[in-house]
C-alpha cells in the first residue's frame, strides 16, 4: 500500500525538502540509506528560514498547501534575482490541487518547477491499524470547512474494497462520513463490474466523525498506549523515548506495535495494572535466565543459541517500559493527576459543577498549562451543553490574561467548532431544529439545520449519556484489572461514546430504536445493507469490522473497541485520518503566534 | 449436389472460382455506370455516383447530383453538388465520402451525404490542378494520392491527421503517365508510376527506376495496374496484352499471361483471399470479364451490362445497373466437401446426415466409414467451416445440421466453436439482409471485428438493430449496448424540429441509467449543435456531478457549474470553477455567487488567507460578518504590523468591528489589550527589558521578579486582575525569587483568597520545609491533613485526621505510613478506625 514512492526517482544528486508532517511517513517507508541510495543529498524541513542548500537540483515534498507554494515560489524567485537556475521538483502528497498550481502560476514560477504527485494514502501502523496520516483533516474540515480531504477517504474507502472486496454493511454518523460515503460510492459505481463479484472479505464499515464525540477524545487517557501518546507522543507509531526513560544519556526511537511482545501486552492495560505486571514479567524474565545455573553444556549451548537472543530482546524491552512508567508516574504525580482525573470524572457525571470550574480557574490562573487549560474548559462546556454566560465570560477573560490576547481567535475557532460555547438561552432552538429536521428531508432541507447547527451546535452531552448509559453505575470497587465493560479505558467512570454508537449499531446492524441518540447527537446517520454482497460473504468475514474516524482517533478508543471485540467476537480494523489525543485537538485549534 | 458446382470455374489444377448473386439491384439509376464517377468503399461499403459532367466537352449547365446507395442499392442520400469539378470520390476507412476537386479542394461527406469538412492538397494545385487522385487505406488510415497538372505526385498518408508531402519528379515525365497506383511497404506510402515502356518508384525522398523481373520484352507502355488488397501483389497489363503478376516489391515474379487483348482493360483488380491455393487477378473490359491466374486457361465471363469492380480482402464484388454479384476462390472446406466425388470427411458427413434424414440405413454406412478413419472430428470441423463460407442461408443450415449430426457421435467436441459460428451466422445473414445491404463474408467479417460492424451499423443509424446484435451475443454493456445508445441519442440531439424538452425526455427513457452511458458526452453533442437549453436539461441526468462541470464552464454557466462542482464533493474542481467565476464576473457579483455557496466560499477564504488578504477583509465587509473581520484584525495587530502605533491601530478596528458584531466580550478584551500594549512599550522605555506581546499575567510576574512591586500592584488594580489570580501569581514569582521575607510579609497582608495550602505546597517545590511548615499550621481544618503529609509530618497529620473522624482523610494518612518509623502512627490510625466503627 505504501512504497518508496517512484516521483523520488529524479536522477542526479539532489537535495530534498520536507514538510514537516510528511516526514515521519516518508521514514516508515524509506529510511535515510533508501534516500541515499537515490541519491539524496540533504535533507531539509520545509521552515522558514533561509535555505543554503547549494545543490543543482532540488526537491520539495509537501501537502498541496499555498502557504508552501509560496515557500517555494520565494526559493525560486530568490535564485532568479541571483541568476541562478537550477532543477525544481514538486511532489505533493496525496494529490496535487489546482490551487497550487494558480499559486505557481501567479508568482510567475509555473514553467520552472515541475510537478508530480505521490499518492500515498494508507499507512499501515498496525495488524489492525491504518492510518492516512492527515493530521490537518481535524482543522481543515471542522474548522475550516474545507472539505479537500473527503475525496482522498473515499479514495482510500476504495482502495480497500478494491482489495478486500466492496463491504455488504455500511454504517455512519456525521456530515463527513455521509459525504464520504456518497463520493465512495460513486466511485464504485463507476468501476467496472470486476470488483462486484469479489467475495467481501470485510463484512462492515463504520464512519464516524470527530465530532459526533468530543469528550472522548478530550478525555485524560489512562491506558498504557494512550499515556505513552499524551505523555512522549506518538508519531506515525513510533515514539522518542528520551534519555530519562533509556536510563542513558541518548534518546532511542521504538517502533510500538503488535511486534513488540511485551508492548502488546500492556498496551490496552489500564495504567494501575501496568507496573504489576510488568515487574512479575520481570520475575519470569529472571527465572529463565536463572535456569542456565544448572545447565550442562550442551543444554547451556542450546540456550545461547535458542532462547538467550529472545530474551534479551525482551529484557530490553522491558527495561525501555518500565523506564517510560516510571517516567509517566513521575510527570503525573508532579501536576496532580489525581486531582485532574477527578475533576473530568466529576464533569462527566455532571456534578459539583462549580468545584469543577474552580479548579479550571485555578488551572489558568497558576497557568499550569496553556493546552490542558484549554482542553478542562472545553470538556466543560461539552459535558454542559455550554457554558453558562458568567463562566464563559470569566473563564475566558482569566485565561487571555494568563496566556495571552491572540487566544481571542482561539476562541474564535472553538466556538465555531461547538468546542467551547456559551449557553443559549432556553431550549427553543432545538425544538425548532427538530422539527425542520423531521417535516424535511431532501438537502435543501439538510442545509437548513446545518445552519441551525452551527448557530447553536448543542453537545447534548447530559442526555446522550443517560440514553447510553455511558457512566456505569458502580456498585464498590470497579476491578480494573478485569475490566467488565469499555469504561476500564477511562478508570470505569466513562464508556467512551463513540465506543458506544459503534456497539450499538452493530447490535442492532442498523440505526433502528436510536432515533433519539441521533437526535440528540444532531448529525445525520446513514445505514445501507447490500443483501446480495452480504449472503456471499462468509461467517467470519461478517465478524470483521472496519471502523473509520474521520477527524481522528485516540489510542483509548482503540482499546476500548479491542475489549469490544473480544467480548463479542468481533474482530475490529481501524482506518483514521490520523491517531490524535486531546492536546492534538487542542493546538489544532489554537491560534499560535508566529 | 453436381448443381450445387455448376457454378464453379476451375483455374488451374488445384483452385476453383465461383461467381454469385449478391442482390438483384433496383436502384433507379439515371446515369449509366461508364458516365460516373464510382467510388464503393469495401467491407461491403456503401457506392456514391456522381454524373460527371466536366469530363465531357461542352460545359454542363445542370448541376449534377451526388447519390450515395447501401450496397444494396438503397438510396441512402442524394444531394446536388454545388461546389467544383471533381475529379475523384472515395471512402475512408471510417467510410466517410472523400470527394477530391480539380482543385485541390477534398470534401468530406457523411454516409448520409451530410458535409462534415474540407481540406486542400495544397496550394500547389491552385494553379496547376488535380489531374487524378486516389484514395487508398493502409493501416494508419486512409490516404489521399494526387497528380497534379505539373505532373507531380502530393500524398497525405492519413487524412485524419493531414500531413502532405510532395513527392520527387519523376524523370521525363512530360505528360499524364499510363497508370500509376500507390503501393504501401514497409510503413510507408510510395508511388508506383508507368512512364512508357519505364516504372518509376517513388517515396518520399527518392524517385527510382524499377524493372518487374522476367516481364516478356517488346513492352512499350503499362496501360493498367493493380495492386492487391493487402499491398503484397502487383499486377502490370502491358499493351503487348500481357498481364504480369507478382509480388509488390517488384522482386519476384509469380507468373505472366498473355491473354491477346491489347485494348486498356477499363478495370483490373486482385481476387485472392488469405492462404490462397491460386492467386487470380479479375480483368474488365466493355462486355469481358476475365479471371487470370498461374494456368494456361483463363476464366471467362460475359458482361451484360456495364459493371463495376471492388476488391475486397477475399474475392471481388462486382455490380451494375441490375444486379451485384460476388467472384471468389472455393474456400477449402467448401471445396473439400462439395467438390464432385469428393471422399472428404465432411463431404460424407454431409452425405449421412443426408440419408439419416431420409431415415435410411446409408447414413450408418457413412458415419461407420469417417469414424473408421477417425475423421469424424475433423469432418465436424470441415462442416461448420463450410457454412461459414456460404451465403445462403439454406445451405448453411444443411451443413450445421450435419455438423451437429456429427457431433451425436463424438465424446467431446467442444461446443464453442459450433455455437459461435450460429451466433455469427445470424449476424451476418441479419445485416446481409437487403435493407441493411452489408454483404460481408465471414472473413471479412472477422476481419473487421464485431466492433467495427457495431459502428458502421450506428452510422447507417441502424441502432436497434445493432442494439439487437450487442444483445444477441451479450456484449458488455459498456462496450455494447450503452455504446450504441448513446451514440442514438448523439444523433438525435440533432434533430432541430423536436422540442428540447421531448429529446431531453426521450433519451432519458431509452438510456436511463445504463452503465457507460456518459450524459454529459452528449449534452457535449447538444452544445455543439448550439443547443444549450438541451444541454443543459440533458446535463441534469448526468450521475456524476463532476462530469456536467466541464461542459458547464464552456457553455458560460459558471453558476450553475459552481454548485454541480460544489455537489460533486471534489475541491478541486469547485476551485477550477472558483477562478473561472472570478475572472468572468465583476468583483460584486462573484461575491454574491460566493454567499449562497458555503463550501465554495470557505475554500475562496483558504485561498484568500495566504494569496489575498485584502480580498479577505473585503469579502468579510460585503458579508457584514464583523465577527471574522474583527479576527482578521486581530490577526493583522501580531502578524502584519510591526510599529505599535500600527499593532493599536489594527487593534483599535478589531474593537470596532467587534462592537458591530456586537460581541462586547472580545471588543473590551481587545481595548484591554490595546492598553496593555502601551503600557508594555512604557515600561519597555522606562523599565528597560521585553514587556511587549507578553500576556498580563506574565507582564505583572515579570514587574515582580524585577522588583517592581509598586508598578505590579497598579498594573492589577488597572486591569481588575482577580485577587485569587493575584495571590497565585505573586506566591509563585515570590517564592521562584526565593523571597521568603517578602512572601511572609504578603501572608500576612491580609487573609489569602487561595487558602495556605497552596503556599505550602510552593514552598515544598523550592524544598523549603522550614518556610512550608510555617503556612502549615495556617492552613484550614479541611486541607490541613493534606498541607501536614506535604511538609512529612505523618504523625500530626494522623491526629488531625483522628480527631476528624474523616475515613478518606484517615486513609490518605495510612498510604502515608511507608517508613519504618510511622508504624506507631499506623497502629494509631487502626484503633482510631477500630473504635470509631463500634461506636
Amino acid at each position: 500500500m505504501a512504497t518508496m514512492p517512484e516521483e523520488f526517482r529524479l536522477p542526479g544528486k539532489k537535495d530534498l525538502f520536507i514538510e514537516a508532517d510528511l516526514m515521519s511517513p516518508l521514514d516508515r517507508i524509506a529510511n535515510v540509506s533508501i534516500l541515499k541510495q537515490h541519491e539524496v543529498d540533504k535533507l531539509y524541513k520545509v521552515e522558514n528560514k533561509p535555505v543554503l542548500s547549494s545543490n543543482e537540483q532540488l526537491c520539495f515534498l509537501v501537502r498541496p498547501r499555498i502557504k508552501n507554494m509560496r515557500y517555494i515560489a520565494n526559493l525560486v524567485n530568490t535564485d532568479k534575482l541571483a541568476g541562478r537556475t537550477r532543477k525544481y521538483k514538486v511532489i505533493f502528497s496525496p494529490q496535487k490541487f489546482y490551487a497550487c498550481e494558480m499559486v505557481l502560476e501567479e508568482e510567475g514560477i509555473y514553467g520552472d518547477v515541475s510537478c508530480d504527485e505521490w499518492a500515498f494514502s494508507l499507512l499501515p501502523l498496525d495488524v489492525d491499524l491504518l492510518s492516512m496520516e492527515l493530521p490537518e483533516f481535524f482543522r481543515d474540515y471542522f474548522l475550516e470547512g474545507d472539505q479537500r480531504w473527503i475525496n482522498t477517504v473515499a479514495q482510500a474507502l476504495h482502495l480497500l474494497s478494491t482489495l478486500y472486496g466492496s463491504f455488504p454493511n455500511c454504517y455512519g454518523i456525521g456530515r463527513c462520513a455521509k459525504m464520504s460515503h456518497e463520493l465512495w460510492r460513486k466511485l464504485e459505481e463507476e468501476e467496472d463490474g470486476e470488483t462486484k463479484g469479489r467475495r467481501p472479505e470485510i463484512g462492515h464499515v463504520f464512519l464516524l466523525d470527530r465530532d459526533v464525540d468530543f469528550v472522548t477524545a478530550l478525555c485524560s487517557q489512562v491506558v498504557y498506549e494512550g499515556l505513552v501518546d499524551d505523555t512522549f507522543r506518538i508519531k506515525c507509531g513510533s515514539v522518542d523515548f528520551g534519555p530519562e526513560v533509556t536510563s542513558s544519556d541518548r534518546s532511542l526511537k521504538v517502533l510500538l506495535n503488535a511486534e513488540d511482545k511485551v508492548f502488546n501486552e500492556i498496551r490496552n492495560e489500564h495504567f494501575s495494572n501496568v507496573f504489576g505486571f510488568l515487574s512479575q514479567k520481570a520475575r519470569n524474565l529472571q527465572a529463565q535466565y536463572d535456569r542456565r545455573r544448572g545447565m550442562d553444556i550442551k543444554q547451556m549451548k542450546n540456550f545461547v543459541s535458542q532462547e538467550l537472543k529472545g530474551l534479551k530482546q525482551e529484557h530490553r524491552l522491558l527495561s525501555l517500559h518500565i523506564g517510560a512508567c516510571e517516567s509517566i508516574m513521575k510527570k503525573k504525580t508532579k501536576q496532580d493527576f489525581q486531582e485532574l482525573i477527578k475533576t473530568e470524572h466529576a464533569l462527566l457525571e455532571g456534578f459539583n459543577i462549580r468545584e469543577s470550574t474552580g479548579y479550571i480557574e485555578e488551572h489558568i490562573d497558576r497557568q499550569v498549562s496553556l493546552i490542558e487549560s484549554l482542553r478542562l474548559m472545553c470538556l466543560l462546556s461539552i459535558t454542559e451543553n455550554g457554558l453558562i454566560p458568567k463562566d464563559y465570560r470569566s473563564l475566558k477573560t482569566q485565561y487571555l490574561q494568563s496566556y495571552g490576547p491572540e487566544h481571542l481567535l482561539t476562541f474564535s475557532n472553538l466556538r465555531r467548532a461547538g468546542l467551547l460555547t456559551e449557553q443559549a438561552p432556553g431550549d427553543t432552538l432545538t425544538a425548532v431544529e427538530s422539527k425542520v429536521s423531521k417535516l424535511v428531508t431532501d438537502k435543501a432541507a439538510g442545509r437548513i439545520t446545518d445552519a441551525f447547527s452551527s448557530l447553536a451546535k448543542r453537545s447534548n452531552f447530559r442526555a446522550i449519556s443517560k440514553k447510553l448509559n455511558l457512566i456505569p453505575r458502580v456498585d464498590g470497587e470497579y476491578d480494573l484489572k478485569v475490566p467488565r465493560d469499555m469504561a476500564y479505558v477511562f478508570s470505569g467512570a466513562y464508556v467512551p461514546l463513540s465506543c458506544r454508537i459503534i456497539e450499538q449499531v452493530l447490535e442492532r446492524r442498523s440505526w433502528q430504536g436510536l432515533d433519539e441518540v441521533v437526535r440528540l447527537l444532531n448529525c445525520s446517520e446513514f445505514a445501507f445493507t447490500d443483501m446480495t454482497k452480504e449472503d456471499k460473504a462468509s461467517s467470519e468475514s461478517l465478524r470483521l469490522i472496519l471502523v473509520v474516524f474521520l477527524g481522528g482517533c485516540t489510542f483509548s478508543e482503540l482499546s476500548a473497541l479491542r475489549f469490544l471485540g473480544r467480548e463479542k467476537g468481533y474482530r475490529f480494523i481501524f482506518l483514521t485520518t490520523a491517531v490524535t489525543n486531546s492536546a492534538r485537538l487542542m493546538e489544532a485549534m489554537s491560534e499560535v503566534k508566529v | 449436389m453436381d448443381c450445387y458446382t455448376a457454378n464453379w470455374n476451375p483455374l488451374g489444377d488445384s483452385a476453383f472460382y465461383r461467381k454469385y448473386e449478391l442482390y438483384s439491384m433496383d436502384w433507379d439509376l439515371k446515369e449509366e455506370l461508364r458516365d460516373c464517377l464510382v467510388a464503393a468503399a469495401p467491407y461491403g461499403g456503401p457506392i456514391a455516383l456522381l454524373r460527371n459532367p466536366w469530363q465531357k466537352e461542352k460545359a454542363a449547365s445542370v448541376r449534377p447530383v451526388l447519390e450515395i446507395y447501401s450496397a444494396s442499392g438503397m438510396p441512402l442520400a442524394s444531394l446536388l453538388w454545388k461546389s467544383g469539378p471533381v475529379v475523384s470520390l472515395g471512402w475512408s476507412a471510417e467510410e466517410e465520402l472523400l470527394c477530391v476537386q480539380e482543385d485541390g479542394a477534398v470534401l468530406v461527406y457523411g454516409l448520409h451525404g451530410d458535409f462534415r469538412r474540407h481540406f486542400s492538397m495544397g496550394n500547389e494545385v491552385l494553379q496547376n490542378r488535380v489531374l487524378d487522385a486516389r484514395i487508398f487505406h493502409t493501416e494508419f488510415g486512409s490516404g489521399v494520392a494526387i497528380l497534379t497538372g505539373a505532373h507531380r505526385f502530393t500524398l497525405s498518408a492519413n487524412v485524419g491527421d493531414l500531413k502532405l508531402r510532395r513527392m520527387p519528379e519523376v524523370p521525363g515525365l512530360q505528360s499524364a503517365p499510363s497508370c500509376w497506383t500507390t503501393l504501401c511497404q514497409e510503413r510507408a506510402a510510395q508511388i508506383l508510376v508507368a512512364v512508357g515502356p519505364d516504372l518509376y518508384l517513388l517515396d518520399h525522398a527518392a524517385c527510382s527506376a524499377v524493372t518487374p523481373p522476367g516481364l516478356a520484352p517488346g513492352v512499350s507502355s503499362f496501360l493498367q495496374m493493380a495492386v492487391s488488397f493487402t499491398y503484397r501483389h502487383l499486377a502490370l497489363f502491358t499493351d503487348t496484352g500481357h498481364i504480369w503478376m507478382g509480388t509488390a516489391s517488384l522482386k519476384e515474379k509469380l507468373c505472366e499471361f498473355n491473354c491477346n487483348i491489347r485494348a486498356p482493360p477499363k478495370q483490373m483488380v486482385w481476387c485472392s483471399r488469405p492462404r490462397s491455393k491460386e492467386r487470380a487477378i479479375v480483368v474488365a473490359w466493355e462486355r469481358r470479364l476475365m479471371v487470370v491466374g498461374d494456368a494456361p486457361e483463363s476464366i471467362q465471363f460475359v458482361l451484360d451490362e456495364d459493371s463495376y469492380l471492388v476488391p475486397e480482402l477475399d474475392g471481388v464484388r462486382i455490380f451494375s445497373r441490375s444486379s451485384h454479384e460476388f467472384l471468389h476462390e472455393v474456400p477449402v472446406a467448401s471445396e473439400e466437401i462439395f467438390k464432385i466425388a469428393s471422399m472428404a470427411p465432411g463431404a460424407l458427413l454431409l452425405e449421412a446426415q443426408k440419408e439419416y434424414e431420409k431415415e435410411s440405413q446409408k447414413a450408418d454406412e457413412y458415419l461407420r466409414e469417417i469414424q473408421e478413419l477417425g475423421q469424424l472430428t475433423q469432418a465436424v470441423q470441415q462442416c461448420i467451416e463450410a457454412a461459414g463460407h456460404e451465403h445462403w442461408p439454406d445451405m448453411q443450415k444443411s451443413l450445421l445440421r450435419a455438423a451437429s449430426f456429427g457431433k451425436c457421435f463424438l465424446d467431446r467436441f467442444p461446443p464453442d466453436s459450433f455455437v459461435r459460428m450460429c451466433q455469427d451466422l445470424r449476424v451476418l445473414n441479419a445485416v446481409r439482409d437487403y435493407h441493411i445491404g452489408i454483404p460481408l463474408t465471414y472473413s471479412q467479417y472477422k476481419q473487421m471485428t464485431i466492433q467495427v460492424l457495431l459502428d458502421r451499423l450506428v452510422l447507417r443509424r441502424l441502432y436497434p438493430l445493432a442494439i439487437q446484435i450487442c444483445e444477441y451475443l451479450r456484449l458488455p454493456e459498456v462496450q455494447g449496448v450503452s455504446r450504441i445508445l448513446a451514440h442514438w441519442a448523439c444523433y438525435k440531439v440533432q434533430q432541430k424540429d423536436v422540442s428540447d424538452e421531448d429529446v431531453a425526455r426521450a433519451i432519458n427513457q431509452k438510456l436511463g441509467d445504463t452503465p457507460g452511458v456518459s450524459y454529459s458526452d452528449i449534452a457535449a453533442r447538444a452544445y455543439g449543435c448550439g443547443r444549450t437549453e438541451l444541454a443543459i436539461k440533458l446535463l441534469e441526468y448526468e450521475p456524476r456531478s463532476g462530469e456536467q462541470v466541464p461542459l458547464l464552464l464552456k457553455m458560460k454557466r459558471s453558476k450553475l457549474a459552481l454548485s454541480k462542482a460544489i455537489e460533486s464533493g471534489d475541491t478541486d474542481l469547485v476551485f477550477t470553477v472558483l477562478l473561472h467565476l472570478k475572472n468572468e464576473l465583476n468583483r460584486g457579483d462573484f461575491f454574491m455567487t460566493l454567499r449562497n455557496q458555503p463550501m465554495a466560499l470557505s475554500l475562496y477564504r483558504q485561498f484568500c488567507k495566504h494569496q489575498e488578504l485584502e480580498t479577505l477583509k473585503d469579502l468579510y465587509n460585503q458579508d457584514d460578518n464583523h465577527q471574522e473581520l474583527g479576527s482578521f484584525h486581530i490577526r493583522a495587530s501580531y502578524a502584519a504590523e510591526e510599529r505599535i502605533e500600527g499593532r493599536v491601530a489594527a487593534l483599535q478596528m478589531a474593537a470596532d468591528a467587534f462592537y458591530k458584531a456586537k460581541n462586547e466580550f472580545a471588543a473590551k478584551a481587545t481595548e484591554d489589550q490595546m492598553r496593555l500594549l502601551r503600557l508594555q512599550r512604557r515600561l519597555e522605555d522606562e523599565l528597560g527589558g521585553q514587556f511587549l506581546d507578553l500576556s498580563l499575567h506574565d507582564t505583572v510576574t515579570t514587574l515582580i521578579l524585577g522588583g517592581h512591586n509598586k508598578r505590579a500592584e497598579q498594573l492589577a488594580r488597572d486591569f481588575r486582575i482577580p485577587d485569587k489570580r493575584l495571590w497565585w501569581l505573586k506566591l509563585t514569582a515570590l517564592a521562584d525569587l526565593e523571597d521568603w521575607e517578602e512572601l511572609e510579609k504578603f501572608s500576612k497582608s491580609k487573609k489569602s483568597p487561595i487558602g495556605y495550602l497552596p503556599f505550602v505546597e510552593i514552598c515544598m517545590k523550592q524544598h523549603n520545609k522550614y518556610e512550608a511548615k510555617k503556612y502549615a499550621s495556617r492552613v484550614g481544618p479541611e486541607q490541613k491533613v493534606k498541607a501536614l503529609l506535604l511538609v512529612g509530618d505523618v504523625a500530626q497529620a494522623a491526629d488531625v485526621a483522628i480527631e476528624r473522624r474523616n475515613e478518606a482523610e484517615l486513609s490518605l494518612v495510612l498510604s502515608h505510613c511507608t517508613g519504618a518509623a510511622d508504624g506507631a502512627t499506623a497502629d494509631k490510625i487502626q484503633r482510631a478506625r477500630a473504635q470509631a466503627q463500634k461506636k
